[in-house]
């Protein structure tokens, strides 16, 4: 039985703000996780249920350099947007490959986002876009790159009377190219075993501001740093080709689970390093 | 005065819509999910926490005094309960100990679900564990742990059979070939999940709701347990939500319901979540299969031998039986002259294993054309031919004594060959094995022999028809065959239009309650259409002599020399009208005889049940097919693509097209399944993907492109010549991908599934 | 007992208000609550689209959904697609193509096909077959049911 003792459907953002910082909250949003969760017992409902969704904070849009999401935008919303499919290709294709029609339909970013899971869709993608976090308190608003937001499965560095309000992305720079890959035998509906999602500068000699990220690689979504070192600033032929993919399966830590065990995961690091990484330097 | 003639309108081998598909598709059927009684209580069972273990002690006490509980039972609490199952090893509530974490140790009746689910977790079990017992291939091991007293050397069940003289065979053999085939365990995950409704009345008669594909075998039972006449027990089947032999065996779920309805007197509705019925239901049988092939150089095969260890799981239910189908496709898929099968079933801490469309043939037919490819390839041959070359021809019987009256296996070969372009594309696709890049194309093939005309596992295998006419010349047709969404009752209504002349809207099958429908074996073994059907014709051809003898003497014609058609009596030569059916039948209720046209017919195949020896014929007619699959391997991932099925099935006639196409369709799709995504995961004793998530069903996205044919041999004993095929489609398709997966890239895989990381890594140890 | 919640919304065209536990999800709501039974349980987890609703004219899992978020939005089953004549020529191809075997996974198939067909009237096969991508089927291996939503979408044009 649950200790929910009070229900809050705020429409205004102050309003919301207060509830957190007056209590224990659990905050509700497409619902997609914390319906299955809470019933199988994997999360306890605090006292306060947060129902967030009727929140202004969904909508896209760019403005002085960079592309702001808000939070509760759904994944539908995403695959809608010219404007992420133009200049966000490789959000984009993540949020295709995500769950089902209907889950796409109610899940929200930033749902995705705080859930924090290592396989998270939309989480990568946003690691090569150097996404930040916005998160909202009575104390004031912070941002925080998305690469330092998440502390281990489903943990991220949220305080408790925060909320995730929006995602800003730096509008990528002209030459820039990025692929996602998510490894599964279904279009979606399938949680990556891994993903790999690489972006690039890509001009005549070489490619420049590399950017690799790795989903359900390690506890935590992460970026390739090794990899984007061999990458940087080099030519991409086969010994390059072949160094990246040995820096990404050298320094994932994935696990054994019941979707794959750790060895074929950093094999599939591997092979799809070459792969996304052959595919952004040739688009 | 106009002479009216009419036509003779046959619906058999149309595109028949499903009578029940409007109601379906409007969301209106009420499934056993959706049925609620006034009063009715919600049980739930509280299963094991632990794998095998000692039971100590069991407290319900908190359980009972939560508000809203009405009982809470334990086996101590029902002396009258009795073990079932295939071998009686199983009882329904476990007093003593657990023998696997599915175990039900206590159940509730309460006001709602969720105060049932709040009162298992008052309830206190303590237990000492056992060791544990989960890889079968050690349950004959000296000091393995003892599953049942009564079976101490842990073998639930075993099965010989042989004709001719193997050392005979391996004499004559040029080529000896032997190898290892492991399958694993697949389950049911029918959409609707597993419920039951048990209401006593006053007088102690019981009314029960459920899913059961075998209603009059259940009466029996139950009727034992409870001590009652089984006359006193009345079955009532909701649509079901999807059955595939998962509702062939009574499970402890069904007993447990009925002994918590006599407690309370009350109404009590038992229905599973996903979870549960993951955990708890039962599976396709786990094989380890050894396969040993002899053959000359000629291509004549010379013998077979087949050992398997079968893992049982803790209890014995149908899983442990299908060896008599695994048996008759080593025997007697192609000529072979010298043939041994032994099977062992052992038991285990394991989930138990149930029937599984299909029932040991996907085992099986993996294992043996896997065979078939391989000793074409040491001798040169091509596959096709070489099949071509041991494959039966029509009125062959084998040495098990299958009699093959009509067997259209021949044809089924070249035809999916032809379509598919399977013997260039074979060549072609080996030829490219080496070439660069990532993705390699394979083409494989598999063939199956199944039983098409029931099966006789019982004295019995009939079923009974009751068929009545009313003043309007509405049909109603009651039979004992059950609809479990195959489309039995569109199928049923058919045959009987084609003998009365009807439209399909003149027709209401009654399929549904043992009070009202006259007995069944039970829907297994695509046996439906064939005994059902021929069961529905005999009803009809008795109504429509006694209709055309009645209009024979208004008309002043011979009955031979009148017909059924559109409603109306006419004369059969030119199809002028003489009457309309309903007048005819109107003039015989009110006539000083005053006669209702109601018939009955009960048909019993002319099969025989098998000798001890496991020979006979026991099914009436068998289906024949042949698939080809085409397929694409990722080198870099293991991730198969599937890309076509050509598939030819020798289905006797077909009489709905639309059903028919859609049987296969979906056999072939679960097929898939088996090989290449389902992978139900037990790890020492536990499921660790008891959810969609996980246990990965094929999606609407990755199904192949499927070009179906039906080869038609008109078989003399089906109904207007049908031969069933539920089971067919789903058989080949784990053996061809095998040999698909072979051409693509020269690795013989002979474990399934075929999941990404086991390709991969099958690949990588062959250094690909 | 859970705190509940009282909720108005549009239901199948109706006002509706019900009080709901606001744990509850909106598949029990409209099982237990409303008694309206099309709506089917398969996995609880959003995994096989069976209880698939419309919300808002978009396709989602009622499972997943709380209860109390359908306060104020407008809430489409089975129940409403099937009153609504827009929809009797896909239920017809459904019927006709042979879509429907035992019948547990079609609302859902039905209702995700509306929002399918709604949000692009002239969707390939390639995109009906990923926009039924959440929905699982046992029986039928799915090609009558993209055959049904295809045919309904060239009426549709």
């Amino acid at each position: 039985m649950t200790a929910i003792d009070k229900y809050l459907a705020p429409t205004s953002l102050a309003e919301a703000l207060d509830a957190l910082a007056a209590g224990d909250c659990t905050i509700l949003a497409g619902g997609t996780d914390l319906m299955p969760q809470s019933q199988a017992g994997r999360v306890k409902f605090r006292p306060m249920l947060l129902n967030i969704r009727r929140l202004p904070l969904s909508g896209i849009v760019e403005s002085g350099g960079a592309i702001r999401i808000g939070a509760l935008t759904t994944i539908t919303d995403l695959l809608d947007s010219p404007l992420v499919k133009a200049k966000l290709g490789v959000l984009w294709e993540a949020a295709d490959h995500f769950a089902s029609g209907q889950i796409r339909n109610a899940g929200t970013l930033g749902g995705n986002i705080c859930n924090a899971s290592p396989a998270g869709d939309t989480l990568v993608p946003l690691m090569v876009l150097n996404a930040e976090v916005e998160l909202t308190s009575k104390r004031g608003s912070r941002r925080l790159p998305i690469a330092e937001f998440f502390t281990g499965p489903g943990r991220t560095k949220r305080e408790p009377d925060e909320l995730l309000t929006a995602v800003v992305i730096p509008t990528p720079p002209a030459g820039f190219r990025a692929r996602f890959a998510k490894f599964g035998t279904r279009p979606a509906l399938d949680i990556s075993a891994v993903s790999v999602g690489i972006g690039a500068v890509v001009d005549g000699g070489g490619l420049r501001d590399v950017r690799v990220a790795f989903g359900a690689a390690g506890p935590t979504p992460m970026r390739g740093r090794m990899t984007e070192e061999v990458v940087e600033g080099r030519k991409l032929d086969d010994a390059t080709l072949a160094a990246a993919a040995k820096a990404a399966h050298d320094e994932v830590t994935p696990i054994d689970d019941v979707r794959a065990t750790a060895w074929y995961r950093r094999e599939m690091i591997h092979n799809l390093t070459r792969k996304v990484l052959a595919d952004v330097a040739r688009a | 005065m106009t002479v009216q003639t009419v036509a003779k309108d046959s619906l058999i081998g149309k595109r028949i819509a499903k009578l029940d598909a409007p109601e379906k598709a409007a969301g209106k059927t009420r499934y056993i999910h959706d049925i609620n009684l006034p009063g009715q209580l919600h049980a739930k069972i509280l299963h094991s926490a632990r794998v095998h273990a000692k039971i100590k002690r069991i407290d319900t006490a908190k359980a009972k005094a939560l508000p809203g509980v009405h009982a809470v039972i334990t086996a101590a609490d029902v002396p009258e309960q009795r073990p079932i199952g295939v071998k009686k090893d199983h009882m329904p509530l476990k007093g003593d100990k657990v023998r696997s974490l599915r175990d039900e140790i206590a159940a509730v009746a309460a006001e709602t679900e969720e105060i049932a689910e709040e009162a298992l977790k008052l309830i206190e079990v303590e237990y000492e564990d056992l060791p544990l017992l989960t890889d079968p291939t050690k349950s004959r091991e000296p000091g393995a742990p003892v599953i049942h007293d009564s079976a101490p050397d842990n073998v639930a069940m075993v099965f010989d059979y042989a004709n001719g003289d193997i050392a005979k065979g391996e004499a004559e053999s040029d080529l000896i070939f032997e190898d290892e085939f492991s399958l694993h365990y697949v389950t049911h995950a029918c959409m609707g999940v597993s419920g039951v409704i048990a209401e006593f009345d006053a007088k102690g008669n019981l009314l029960l709701y459920s899913n059961t594909q075998v209603p009059f075998l259940h009466k029996r039972e139950f009727a034992d347990m409870l001590g009652i006449d089984p006359g006193r027990i009345r079955i009532i089947q909701p649509p079901i939500g999807g059955g595939f032999g998962s509702k062939l065996d009574i499970y402890p779920f069904e007993p447990i319901t009925l002994f918590l309805a006599k407690r309370t007197g009350r109404p009590v509705k038992m229905v599973f979540s996903r979870e549960e019925e993951f955990a708890v239901s039962p599976t396709r049988q786990p094989v380890l299969l050894k396969l040993r092939s002899g053959v000359k150089k000629d291509g004549t095969l010379t013998f077979r031998e087949c050992t398997t260890v079968h893992d049982n799981g803790a209890y014995t239910s149908w899983g442990a039986t299908t060896p008599f189908v695994m048996m008759q496709t080593v025997s007697s898929l192609y000529r072979v002259p010298h043939c041994k099968y032994h099977t062992v079933a052992v038991y285990t801490n394991n989930p138990y294993a149930g029937s599984f469309r299909g029932y040991g043939n996907l085992q099986a037919t993996f294992a043996l054309e896997q065979h078939m490819d391989k000793m074409a390839d040491a001798l040169g041959i091509d596959p096709l031919q070489f099949r071509l070359k041991n494959a039966q021809d029509p009125g062959e019987v084998t040495p098990q004594g299958m009699h093959f009256k009509t067997c259209g296996l021949k044809e089924c070969l070249t035809t999916a060959a032809e379509r598919s372009g399977y013997v260039e594309k074979r060549k072609a696709y080996a030829a490219q094995r080496n070439a660069p890049g990532s993705i390699k194309r394979g083409v494989g093939m598999a063939s199956m022999l199944h039983v098409g005309g029931g099966a006789k596992i019982y004295p019995s295998d009939g079923c009974g028809t009751i068929l009545k006419l009313d003043d309007f010349a509405h049909v109603t047709l009651m039979t004992g065959a059950s609809e479990i969404g195959q489309g039995s009752e569109t199928v049923l209504a058919q045959l009987v239009c084609e003998e009365l002349g009807v439209p399909l809207e003149s027709v209401t099958v009654v399929n549904n309650d043992t009070d009202i429908t006259p007995w069944d074996v039970g829907v297994h073994a695509s046996r439906t259409t064939f005994i059902a059907g021929n069961s529905a014709i005999g009803a009809a051809r008795k109504a429509r002599d006694k209709i055309l003898a009645a209009a024979a003497k208004v008309s002043n014609l011979k009955a031979e020399d009148l017909d059924l058609r559109q409603g109306q009596i006419v004369r059969a030569a030119d199809g002028q009208v003489i009457m309309s059916l309903s007048k005819m039948l109107r003039s015989l209720h009110f006539s000083d005889k005053a006669e209702l046209v109601m018939t009955t017919h009960y048909y019993e195949p002319p099969s025989v049940h098998q000798d001890k020896e496991f020979k006979g014929d026991v099914s009436a007619a068998y289906a024949w097919a042949t698939q080809v699959v085409e397929i694409a391997v990722d080198t870099d991932t293991g991730i198969i693509t599937l890309e076509k099925v050509t598939a030819a099935h020798d289905v006797g006639r077909v009489l709905n097209q639309l059903g028919i196409e859609g049987q296969i369709e979906g056999g072939i799709v679960m097929g898939q399944g088996y090989a290449m995504t389902e992978d139900y995961r037990v790890v020492d004793g536990r499921v660790v993907n008891p959810n969609f998530r996980d246990y990965k069903l094929v999606t609407a996205p990755e199904i192949p492109e499927m070009d179906i044919t039906f080869i038609e041999t008109m078989d003399g004993e089906g109904p207007q010549g049908a031969k069933g095929v539920g089971e067919a489609p789903a058989i080949c398709m784990a053996a061809a991908m095998a040999n698909a997966i072979e051409n693509a890239t020269g690795v013989r895989m002979t474990k399934l599934p075929f999941t990404p990381e086991n390709v991969y890594r099958a690949l990588k140890e062959a250094g690909k | 007992m859970s705190l509940a919640r009282e909720i108005t919304f549009t239901l199948n065209g109706v006002s509706r208000t019900a009080t709901v536990p606001v744990t509850m999800s909106t598949l029990e709501m409209l099982r237990d609550v409303l008694n309206l039974s099309g709506t089917k349980y398969g996995c609880g987890e959003g995994e096989c689209g069976a209880c698939t609703i419309l919300i808002d004219g978009k396709s989602l899992n009622s499972c997943l959904m709380f209860a109390v978020d359908c306060d104020g939005r407008t809430v489409t089953t089975i129940e409403g697609v099937a009153a609504d004549a827009k929809s009797q020529p896909l239920r017809d191809a459904f019927v006709k193509e042979g879509a429907v075997q035992c019948g547990f996974c079609t609302p859902g198939m039905v209702v995700q096909a509306t929002h399918v067909l709604a949000k692009n009237p002239k969707a390939s096969r390639d995109e009906i077959q990923r926009g039924l991508e959440g929905n699982l089927c046992r029986c039928t291996g799915y090609k009558k049911i993209i055959d049904a939503v295809e045919s309904a979408a060239k009426e549709c044009v």
